[in-house]
């Protein structure tokens, strides 16, 4: 009987709603612990940074996408490959600013705010925000430094949720001092 | 189209009622009340043997003169208590049925909104408007 190859390639299949319920416990938590909206987008925000770093080894493990040349190829990739790979979504790609170094993307529906309605008291909550942070995070990893930020969220009422994305600079490795 | 719709905790106080018209709205806290009662001697009939084949959807509690009352317990002992007009006689069973369903999934979705916290109020956008869609239209 041979044995069926690659358990590591294929994917497991969760529950979505666990998912969901699971980040819906964690930011609940966080409100009651920190007691401060902007606190709290800043805890989820490093939390997501500390994600983003080492999930985009496993991205670039499974997806094999080499090198972006620009900032369009970087976008199509996050896009369409990140995106789809872990959420199962693909977001679509507007708004692109004249110098081509910022854009925007669009999420019709995202699967961390099923069933989620914002109270009053937390008008100020950037509920998804541990996304924000996990994008820094993995392009900061590719030498990219950005600025990531929610635009429109269907949990305040938009239509669409809408994440801005901008290129800062290129990160050239920092040599350490004494060295020539 | 319902006259009055009430959610009520396992500990028997009220989660959500809503009542339209708005006038009037104490009789209709006394109906859904006394339908408690009602409901709670269809639960113990059932009794403990027939526990796993006991129903979700109660019927016809109680008719007055006016309305009708139906009922509807969750498995967690929740119960939706509805209030039709009597006059209305084109509800069918099946459109109680559904309805109840349709209140018993909009619960579930609440129960999954991380800021609810069991045993609150209800207030959900959501849920008031799945509510108003199954309420009488009054002029």
């Amino acid at each position: 009987m041979s044995r069926q190859g690659g358990r590591g390639t294929e994917s497991k299949k969760m529950n979505s709603e666990l998912f969901t319920l699971t980040y819906g416990a964690l930011v609940t938590q966080l409100c009651k612990d920190y007691e401060n909206d902007e606190d709290v987008n800043k805890q989820l925000d490093k939390m997501g940074y500390n994600i983003g770093v080492r999930l985009i080894e496993d991205f670039l493990a499974r997806s094999n996408v080499g090198r972006c040349h620009d900032f369009r190829e970087t976008a199509d990739v996050i896009a369409k490959i990140a995106f789809k790979m872990y959420l199962g979504i693909t977001p679509s790609i507007t708004n692109w600013s004249p110098g081509g170094d910022e854009f925007s993307l669009i999420l019709e529906n995202n699967p961390l705010v099923d069933f989620v309605e914002l109270p009053d008291n937390h008008s100020t909550l950037i509920y998804s925000n541990l996304l924000c942070g996990v994008l820094r995070g993995a392009l900061e990893m590719v030498q990219m430094a950005v600025d990531v930020k929610f635009v429109q969220d269907t949990l305040k009422g938009d239509s669409v949720t809408e994440i801005r994305m901008k290129f800062i600079r290129r990160i050239e490795d920092n040599l350490p001092a004494g060295e020539e | 189209m319902a006259v009055c719709i009430a959610v009520i905790a396992k500990e028997n106080y009220p989660l959500y009622i809503r009542s339209v018209p708005t006038e009037n709205e104490l009789k209709f806290h006394y109906t859904v009340h006394t339908s408690l009662d009602v409901v709670d001697e269809k639960i113990s009939a059932m009794g403990k043997a027939l526990v796993d084949q006991r129903e979700l959807y109660l019927g016809l509690l109680y008719p007055t003169e006016d309305y009708k009352v139906y009922g509807y317990v969750t498995n967690s002992k929740v119960k939706f208590v509805m209030v039709v007009d009597s006059s209305n006689t084109a509800l069918r069973d099946n459109e109680i049925r559904s309805m109840f369903r349709k209140l018993h999934n909009s619960y579930t979705d609440i129960m999954c909104n991380p800021f609810y916290n069991p045993g609150d109020r209800i207030q959900s956008r959501a849920f008031d408007n799945m509510v108003n869609s199954m309420m009488m239209q009054v002029c």
